[in-house]
């Protein structure tokens, strides 16, 4: 099976041991970065990882419509499928299909009521009953966010038991930080977030730095260089 | 003839079946003179609607042909294609966008953009068609044009721009303000054929000219001369018209006209927006196919004097004959000249040009580049390309889906099998995703198409128009076959019965094919099997797709790579061969894993928000996966992919689940391998069947 091939070169895995296990049911962690790094892909990545580990995914997203972002995890799986050098892969799409759903808006703008709404009602289709692990907000929007918003985003992880992951944008002309040093707009809102992970641009590559790290004062230096196409560990040499 | 190009429109009406776009037709051609009366689409007095020419299209209130027809305005002459609104005629509606060089998309006032509006909308950009939109219906109860825009960005990815405002909506419905000259415009006299300019009413004025600097907003980037004459304070009307030409010709925007065709309002300037802003045929570009040079593009040039390029768009069968539909791309054709059908190769001396004007039509000497006339007495199948003969070109082949529904058909007597067939020969010819064919174990006629009321209307339309009266068995699914693993092969064919022998031995592999189709490799060296039989080997594998051996459907995906074999100097032959390959191929496909491939829909639903769970529930419970959902003001939109199976009969369904508030779009998505206790079912009732015949 090759998703045990991608687990050895998933930063995830490095990541994981770094961070004790992954995020956690029922915690929040974010990835953040300046326009065009790259958050997108590495939620999907996250996302992949685990349903690729049978995990099932709801991934929300406030802007692409539903076909650009199947597309674009249609896209990653291919590239990280040639990367490895991969059988031919569509029983594992099937899979993937399966055991991810995706929720986007038109008009609407994204709030917690709504990712409430629609996991609700997802565990009450007769048939159906999908009950996400894991789910994937792209595109929240932490400037205009409040403690309210983090809050209800918050709880709804642990009702539901989730692990869930949060795209954030930081911008260039805000260099502000909060007193543990972590970029704004997400520095506001440290105390919510559980693990905090920052993409940096660097030639050929991008960097993923750690920031926070659950409750562990002493966050390990992880500084892991990334193929900016797949965002797998960047090969050495 | 028309000498000057740039006052000819060829364009289509496209739209959402229930918008009014029959409706709106019929208002053009009575405003341009072509009908003297209006008749409505369910017409109380029994006449109905002159585009939908057909019976059935007048009793179901739809239209599914594509009829052309010609009429003038402003000096313009103006081709108009009404395209059917189902989803199950799309090849006629794609058809259609092959040919114009624009269109009107026809949306409802009230439901603004539903799915089959994005359908249609996709394929008109996989044509590139530039496009108008009309919110018509302002008349009803909830009608919001300004909401039916904003959806336009949301839903269709298009840049719209008002260029008018209603005056007064629903009942209060009186005209619209033209955001372009800034005026008022009413409809008035009995078919609202007269037109009274009047100032801005007071209470929309502060609205029109915030709207008008809109407009003005959006359309400056497509002119460095409007925006010149915006910073100097004094752009003319002209100037802003040739702006929004140049944005709708570069599909950079869509211009949003608004009224209603029911109650006569603003179907006038719909059609002066139409020789303002959609593109002459000189301004669209086309590209021919060059069969000379390996099918290297060809630019068209629109010219009269340059070599004739026609498209065979649509035939129609006539009380005289074939009518054939045709585009001329460029050069001129005239009555009497002979013309050659690239494909075929044939000539055809063509008897009679007419220009049609709805049922009626008109007899003309010649046609030239950019125009659309009928043909008749031309035999050819939809699609074709003539041309002169000094060239060696065809139109881009259209985009043609394989059928994914089968259903057998029985003629009742025998003067409806006469008429059947006729039928069935004609259909055929009219639509390429319609085909027919007869089964070998039964011997029983079978049409395929593209999905239930497709096949329906064919069969309909076997009764009304052909009096054939035939009996139809339960649709059935095209399933495929396929291998799933490489098998080696390696088999002799030896016969010895008297007389001369046969002797053929292939040996290879299958494998499965990435591509999708039978590919064929020889990889035969010194000569084990002689040149002249490696074809027979070929025709011999091929000889065993058509039927596959688990469920009797065609197998696809799978390469024959010929490694080695043997042969006899004197038993050896074609035929020999032939019958090795075809023994070889049903040894080895066993051990080559096989397996039942059956087509997936994308099934896309859009219902009230309160509805999501059980439109949810009806779709996985058709073994359909869910891929996403998007929340829309109050609606919201399930994309899934469910197996054809399952979905006969889900129209009722999807009904009763909903309250009849939710409505869906089917089109063909891919194959995919069948669940084993699905496939196990078909393998069984296929041997079932080979068993009782051979019994």
């Amino acid at each position: 099976m090759y998703t045990k091939e991608i687990n050895e070169r998933s930063p995830l895995r490095v990541f994981e041991k770094s961070i004790h296990g992954g995020l956690g049911k029922g915690n929040m962690g974010v990835v953040m970065s300046r326009a065009g790094v790259g958050k997108t892909a590495f939620l999907i990545g996250v996302a992949l990882d685990d349903l690729m580990r049978g995990r099932k995914v709801l991934h929300v997203s406030c802007g692409d419509s539903v076909d650009h972002v199947r597309a674009f995890y249609n896209e990653i799986f291919e590239d990280l499928r040639r990367s490895m050098n991969m059988a031919d892969s569509r029983e594992t799409l099937e899979t993937v299909d399966r055991s991810r759903m995706i929720h986007t808006f038109r008009g609407v703008e994204f709030t917690p009521e709504h990712l409430e709404r629609e996991t609700q009602v997802y565990g009450k289709t007769d048939g159906f009953e999908f009950r996400p692990e894991v789910v994937v907000v792209d595109g929240f929007d932490f400037a205009k966010a409040d403690e309210t918003a983090l809050t209800a985003m918050k709880e709804y992880a642990q009702r539901h038991d989730v692990e869930l992951w949060l795209s954030a944008l930081s911008h260039r002309s805000d260099p502000s930080t909060s007193p543990q040093g972590i970029p704004n707009p997400v520095g506001r809102f440290e105390a919510w977030l559980s693990v905090i992970v920052l993409l940096e641009p660097q030639e050929r590559a991008v960097l993923l730095r750690l920031l926070k790290d659950h409750e562990n004062p002493n966050v390990e230096d992880l500084h892991l260089r990334l193929d900016p196409k797949t965002l797998l560990l960047h090969r050495e040499g | 003839m028309f000498k000057d190009l740039s006052k000819v429109r060829n364009i289509g009406i496209s739209a959402h079946i229930d918008s009014g776009k029959t409706t709106l037709t019929e208002r053009i051609l009575f405003y341009t003179r072509r009908i003297h009366a209006i008749h409505e689409v369910r017409g109380k007095d029994g006449v109905g609607a002159t585009m939908d020419s057909m019976d059935l299209e007048r009793e179901r209130g739809i239209t599914i042909a594509s009829a052309a027809t010609h009429c003038e305005w402003q000096d313009h002459h103006l081709n108009l294609i009404d395209t059917p609104g189902h989803v199950d005629f799309t090849i006629e509606v794609e058809r259609s966008l092959r040919v114009l060089d624009g269109a009107i998309l026809v949306l409802c006032g009230v439901a603004g953009v539903q799915s089959q509006s994005i359908t249609v909308d996709r394929q008109m950009r996989r044509y590139n068609v530039p496009r108008l939109a009309f919110v018509n219906k302002l008349d009803r109860v909830g009608a919001n044009p300004i909401r039916v825009a904003d959806q336009l960005r949301e839903k269709l990815g298009l840049n719209p721009v008002l260029l008018q405002l209603p005056i007064g909506l629903e009942a209060d419905h009186q005209g619209v303000v033209d955001l372009v000259t800034m005026k008022a415009l009413y409809f008035e006299g009995p078919n609202g054929e007269t037109l009274r300019e009047a100032q801005i009413p007071a209470e929309l004025a502060a609205e029109a000219a915030s709207r008008h600097e809109h407009l003005l907003d959006a359309i400056t980037m497509f002119s460095d001369e409007l925006t010149e004459a915006v910073l100097e304070g004094n752009p003319t009307v002209e100037q802003i018209r040739e702006a929004i030409h140049r944005g709708v010709v570069s599909l950079g925007l869509c211009p949003v006209l608004m009224g209603s065709a029911y109650k006569n309002r603003g179907v006038q300037p719909l059609l002066d927006a139409v020789t303002y802003y959609l593109p002459n045929p000189t301004e669209v570009k086309n590209t021919a196919v060059d069969l000379e040079n390996e099918e290297s593009q060809f630019p068209i040039v629109v010219k009269p004097e340059a070599p004739l390029i026609s498209l065979a768009f649509k035939l129609e069968d006539g009380p005289y004959g074939q009518l054939t539909y045709i585009r001329t791309y460029q050069g001129t054709l005239k009555k009497g000249d002979t013309i050659v059908n690239t494909r075929t190769g044939r000539k055809v001396k063509v008897g009679r040009i007419v220009r049609m004007h709805a049922s009626e039509m008109e007899d003309i000497n010649d046609t030239m580049a950019g125009d659309i006339v009928a043909l008749f007495g031309v035999d050819c199948a939809s699609g074709d390309t003539f041309t002169d003969g000094s060239i060696e070109v065809s139109m881009t082949s259209m985009f043609v889906p394989e059928p994914v529904i089968k259903l057998m058909v029985k003629a009742k007597d025998n003067k409806s099998k006469t008429n059947m067939s006729k039928a069935l020969a004609r259909f055929t010819k009219e639509d390429p995703t319609f085909r027919t064919m007869v089964d070998e174990e039964t011997s029983e006629t079978v049409i395929a198409g593209m999905g239930e009321l497709h096949l329906e209307v064919y069969i309909e339309r076997m009764k009304r128009e052909y009096n054939a009266e035939v009996e139809t068995g339960r649709p059935q699914v095209a399933y495929r076959e396929t291998i799933t693993q490489t098998a080696p092969f390696d088999y002799v064919h030896k016969k010895q019965t008297g007389g001369s022998g046969q002797y053929g031995r292939v040996v290879g592999r299958v494998e499965v094919s990435e591509s999708g189709d039978f590919e064929f490799l020889n990889k035969v060296t010194g000569g084990n099997i002689p040149t002249e039989y490696i074809s027979s080997c070929e025709k011999g594998f091929r000889a065993m797709l058509a039927k596959g051996p688990l469920v009797g459907f065609p197998i696809v995906a799978v390469r024959v790579v010929l490694t080695d074999g043997a042969s006899h100097n004197v038993d050896s032959s074609d035929m020999a061969f032939q019958a090795a390959a075809r023994g070889a191929f049903r040894e080895v496909y066993r051990r080559a894993k096989p397996q039942v491939l059956e087509p997936l829909m994308k099934v896309e639903v859009e219902s009230p928000i309160e509805f999501q769970g059980d439109v949810m529930g009806t779709l996985s419970q058709r073994r359909g996966i869910i891929i996403g959902t998007t929340e829309d003001q109050g609606f919201v939109r399930i994309e899934s992919e469910v197996p054809l199976a399952e979905m006969f009969g889900y129209a009722t369904i999807l009904r009763s689940a909903t309250q009849g508030k939710a409505e869906f779009t089917m089109e063909f998505s891919r194959h995919a391998s069948a669940p084993a206790a699905i496939a196990e079912e078909l393998v069984k009732k296929h041997q079932d069947k080979v068993a009782g015949k051979k019994s």
